[in-house]
């Protein structure tokens, strides 16, 4: 496979930029708080050198197979920091916000719906199945994604649901990248996948260079520190407490009365 | 380009606007509604006479808000509890002031994460009062408001004084200087 001087300068690029991430993940102790997304960070700085191992000492099937397994691999990772984010907002306490469990439910089941309607919708016109599989997977996840994403902003602001800010500049980033992803998905279900096409390369150049912007956007944010918070005094957590188990018996018995 | 791609292109233009103008409503919204400061916060609350609020509510609960069990409880006469709500003008003021009692806790939520679970159970109660207060629209349009209104209004103003009950402690709990301002203003 021939890689032009562009393509090059995008692979450096991300994996510096992706090493240069996982340094600000492990130096400024966030990779303890969000895992997930520190290992899909990791996937990445593996994945170019795999794919650059591979490309330069292997054949063209063994890049084939490697470069669709990672990247399986890394949307059922870009899936679990959707689930990191969604357990850091609504879970804050660890335990699920009540009123929001059967919404949420509902608009996951809705995201998944609609997802499964666009990848239906799609016909890339691929040379193998594998081709039109992994294609139509991609729109898939790319979908599901931003639809999540999107849902559980909106949850949460209804529902006045906090944002820590390290939480919400992930969230941001990969919102808006699942969001251009789609359109990315949409170009390579229509004009086909292979890099003998110039859509493909222009569009493949557009996600790298997203991708680079939104690392960088990350860089920034979690180097930076998290407005501090204060901690509860034992006094004012007994106070909490009491205050916490009248409300559960002052709920139950409205809701008694509300039923009668 | 065929009909099978043009629907996918249409069903995606359709899908990307849709969640960016979903994304950008409730961006905005956010923005719009995390006042600056405590003051302005305040500010959004609508008056209301606390005094003929704690009178019907006291009729169905007792000052720390627990149901009474007396046999006295719900005897408050029905002319009564609409003149001291307002009507479901009043009853709607309530509405929006739950919202504000919400923002109040989240005010406190920022510095104090633990606080969430007096803000969750305020979207609970203000769930059951813009319950009440739904049913008491739908009997307004059928006709029957002089019918369901004592019943429900009576637990909707529950609902609300339990709510500046619960925010009232929060604010104490957390040694809030801002707690004299916020008894006055409820």
């Amino acid at each position: 496979m021939h890689l032009s001087g562009i393509d090059l300068l995008f692979w450096l690029l991300g994996f510096l930029e992706n090493l240069g991430l996982l340094v600000v993940l492990v130096y400024r102790r966030r990779a303890e708080r969000f895992p997930f997304f520190t290992a899909l960070i990791t996937l990445n700085v593996i994945r170019t050198i795999v794919l650059y191992l591979v490309l330069r000492y292997s054949t063209r099937d063994g890049y084939f197979y490697s470069y669709w397994s990672l990247a399986i691999l890394d949307t059922i990772l870009q899936l679990c920091v959707a689930y990191e984010i969604a357990s850091r907002v609504f879970r804050p306490l660890d335990v699920w916000a009540h009123d929001l469990r059967s919404s949420f439910v509902w608009l996951l089941g809705l995201s998944l719906l609609v997802s499964f309607g666009l990848t239906w919708l799609a016909s890339p016109p691929a040379r193998t199945w594998v081709q039109s599989l992994s294609t139509k997977g991609d729109l898939f996840a790319a979908a599901l994604q931003s639809e999540l994403f999107v849902a559980m902003m909106a949850l949460s602001i209804h529902a006045r649901l906090p944002w820590r800010t390290h939480v919400a500049k992930i969230a941001q980033g990969l919102g808006a990248y699942s969001l251009l992803s789609v359109l990315i998905e949409t170009g390579h279900s229509y004009f086909g996948v292979g890099r003998e096409l110039p859509a493909f390369i222009v569009l493949s150049h557009v996600r790298m260079a997203a991708y680079l912007v939104c690392v960088n956007y990350w860089i920034m944010s979690l180097w930076r520190k998290e407005r501090p918070v204060r901690t509860m005094t034992p006094e004012m957590r007994e106070k909490m407490f009491t205050l916490q188990m009248l409300l559960e018996y002052d709920l139950e018995d409205l809701r008694s009365r509300k039923e009668l | 380009m065929n009909t099978q791609n043009f629907h996918f292109v249409t069903a995606i233009g359709l899908f990307v606007i849709t969640l960016v103008l979903i994304a950008g409503y409730y961006y905005f919204q956010s923005r719009r509604s995390s006042p600056s400061s405590w003051e302005e916060l305040l500010a959004k609350l609508t008056w209301i006479d606390r005094n003929s609020i704690a009178e019907v509510a006291l009729d169905l609960v007792d000052e720390s808000g627990q149901p009474k069990v007396t046999d006295d409880a719900g005897s408050l006469d029905p002319s009564l509890v609409w003149k001291l709500t307002g009507g479901l003008k009043g009853l709607e003021a309530l509405e929006r002031n739950s919202e504000v009692l919400i923002d109040l806790a989240f005010y406190v939520q920022q510095w104090y994460p633990e606080a969430l679970v007096t803000a969750e159970r305020l979207r609970l109660d203000a769930r059951e009062l813009k319950w009440h207060v739904e049913r008491l629209k739908g009997a307004a349009q059928k006709g029957n408001l002089q019918v369901s209104f004592p019943f429900y209004a009576q637990r909707a103003v529950v609902s609300y004084y339990r709510m500046t009950r619960r925010v009232l402690s929060l604010y104490e709990a957390c040694n809030f200087s801002m707690l004299a301002d916020l008894q006055k203003a409820l």
